[in-house]
């Protein structure tokens, strides 16, 4: 039996009288495509910051590849995020006035990696994404579809087990979310573990499962 | 369990640099505005100190080739040295040369049509032959009374008294109306700096001034050099030799000793300078802090972006002290290289060699790498202490 990539019981997050998570269960196997859906303040951020290890959760007890994140320092924590854990976010988080490959190879800055490996390794992230011809282009000459890819590319970059993608076509049109959406799908036919934060709908009925979030509650797909 | 340790990867200096200088590049208008605010202060340290060490290398240049063991011996204004003064204080243990030059009361104008009290503050003095060995005058033009001159209306100006007659050549054809009758221009002498009252001289030979120009022919001043480890003790001696009867009418004084105070009084207006450059540096310092927290302020989701990247609280810190670091030490560079350039126009001016001592230029790229790391820690802490999800909340 293989370890889950991510396994939550009990987890509850409090921010004040506010309890944005309550008493979550969630348990994640390798290799699964999985979408957290809910409406706006149903959870899904805290979900995120907490399985991302962004955040610790108030009670409860998580595991991220096998290590007990509740046991961990804020410094192995990072570490944790720096070999395990890819992030896409929303707003794609690129620096301004960086070329793709220069923003893709920092997916490996905190990895002791030197800096030609993690060159070679954007470049190839980059084809892997489908943007070997935009490796000098500056973010502002991107598209966002392909600013979003970038992203992406960078969040694969050490191949992570676990990669979490926060509302990933949030701020794109609809054809450059599915063309994103794709690449996810892609991803995780190589093997990624993909987890996908949205409130849409139609995107979280077009993975194989759906952990639909209420009022902080996980309310259905605990189980695959 | 059996995963691997989380231990965090050491991050090479390159990638240190490289990664806090990302943060200068993306705003070049702010990085060099706050940059000059420490440039001007180390330039105004460095262009102090090496205006400072100019003028010091000028003055050692100096009393090297003038000397410091020369003493003079000066009659009060309205009286005189008696004739015995060269001779008694050459009689002195250890002073080997002696000269001396007497007041007279002629004066001296280009031409016979210039108005008798438009003198140019130009005092004619009978000189003896000797003078120029004793207080190391040299001429930039023709040359010093010699034995056969001194008999004969020729005239030696000092350097300004020769500039202010507009006289710039020797000669013949050169001539002064000095005492009522014409002189010949024989020789210009070079500035003296040790000695600035030659400047404003004229100088005839002692037997034409006594017979021309009604000179009594007593000496007014006594120049002598004793051997330099005797100076101090022939000092003390010197108003009793050159005047046994009134010993207190005589001044004895040691000219490079004034040349060293006269420099003391820079050195504190030096050191008020040093203090306005301190303050210079220290608002400076103040614009990088300044700076850094605004730069933390902006840029919280790059903060929250590198955290998720797996960037610990102290690679963070790491982060923005280097970037502070750099801001400084750019505007550190900047400042020397402008004081070097201060010094060098000022000392151009001068006519001095440029001299900035290596000490002041590690000393304020020392100071600027203080400033940065106390400028840059706050704001570092700051940053590292973030939140990632807070930093991630404000795009």
């Amino acid at each position: 039996m293989t370890t889950p990539v991510v396994e939550l019981s009990g987890v509850s997050k409090r921010y004040g009288d506010v309890l944005a998570l309550d008493d979550a269960d969630l348990r994640i196997e390798r290799g699964e495509l999985l979408a957290v859906v809910g409406p706006s303040g149903s959870g899904k951020s805290t979900l995120l910051h907490i399985m991302g290890t962004l955040d610790r959760p108030t009670t409860g007890t998580l595991h991220i590849d096998g290590y007990d994140v509740g046991a961990l320092s804020d410094r192995e924590l990072s570490v944790l995020r720096a070999r395990a854990i890819g992030f896409v976010f929303q707003q794609f988080h690129l620096a301004r006035g960086v070329p793709a490959i220069d923003i893709v190879a920092d997916g490996l800055l905190y990895t002791g990696r030197s800096r030609a490996h993690r060159r070679q390794a954007a470049e190839q992230a980059l084809h892997r994404v489908g943007l070997g011809h935009r490796m000098k282009h500056l973010p502002h000459q991107l598209s966002g579809g392909e600013q979003q890819r970038v992203a992406i590319a960078r969040a694969v970059l050490g191949d992570p087990p676990l990669l979490m993608a926060d509302e990933p076509t949030g701020a794109l049109d609809s054809h450059s979310g599915e063309t994103v959406m794709a690449l996810l799908r892609d991803l995780n036919d190589a093997g990624t573990t993909i987890v996908v934060i949205t409130h849409d709908r139609d995107i979280a009925a077009s993975l194989p499962r759906q952990v639909r979030l209420k009022d902080g509650k996980i309310i259905s797909g605990v189980r695959a | 369990m059996s995963a691997p340790p989380l231990v965090p990867a050491r991050m090479p200096v390159a990638d240190v640099i490289r990664v806090g200088g990302h943060g200068l590049r993306s705003r070049p208008l702010r990085v060099f505005l706050s940059a000059l605010g420490i440039a001007i202060g180390i330039a105004a340290m460095v262009g102090v100190m090496g205006i400072s060490a100019s003028s010091t290398h000028e003055l050692d240049r100096r009393l090297s080739s003038f000397g410091t063991n020369l003493l003079t011996v000066t009659a009060e204004p309205e009286s005189h040295l008696p004739t015995t003064a060269v001779s008694m204080i050459g009689a002195l243990p250890a002073v080997d040369t002696v000269s001396a030059v007497g007041r007279t009361g002629a004066r001296v104008y280009r031409n016979d049509h210039i108005p008798t009290e438009r003198t140019g503050g130009i005092v004619v003095y009978a000189a003896r032959t000797d003078l120029p060995t004793v207080v190391g005058a040299r001429t930039v033009a023709g040359s010093w009374l010699t034995d056969a001159y001194t008999a004969y209306p020729a005239v030696v100006l000092g350097w300004t008294a020769a500039r202010s007659l507009a006289v710039y050549e020797t000669g013949p054809g050169q001539l002064v109306w000095l005492g009522g009758r014409w002189f010949t221009v024989v020789g210009i002498l070079a500035p003296n700096d040790l000695l600035t009252d030659l400047d404003y001289g004229a100088f005839v030979g002692w037997p034409v001034a006594e017979r021309e120009l009604g000179f009594d022919g007593y000496p007014t001043t006594v120049y002598t050099r004793p051997q330099q480890s005797a100076v101090t003790g022939v000092q003390p001696l010197l108003g009793a030799a050159a005047n046994p009867e009134n010993p207190g009418e005589a001044t004895v004084s040691r000219p490079s000793e004034v040349l060293k105070a006269q420099l003391e009084t820079r050195r504190t207006l030096n050191a008020l300078l040093l203090g306005l450059g301190a303050v210079a540096l220290l608002v400076g310092g103040i614009g990088v802090a300044n700076t850094m927290v605004i730069s933390v302020l902006e840029r919280r989701s790059e903060i929250g972006l590198r955290r998720s990247l797996g960037a610990t609280r102290g690679q963070i810190r790491t982060q923005f002290l280097a970037e502070a670091l750099l801001l400084s030490l750019l505007g550190g560079a900047g400042g020397v290289a402008l004081g070097i350039g201060i010094t060098a126009a000022f000392a151009a001016t001068q006519g001095w060699a440029a001299v900035v001592p290596p000490w002041a230029m590690a000393g304020g790229m020392a100071a600027t790498l203080l400033i940065g790391g106390l400028a840059g820690f706050y704001p570092a802490v700051r940053a590292a202490r973030l939140p990632p999800t807070e930093a991630l909340a404000n795009p």
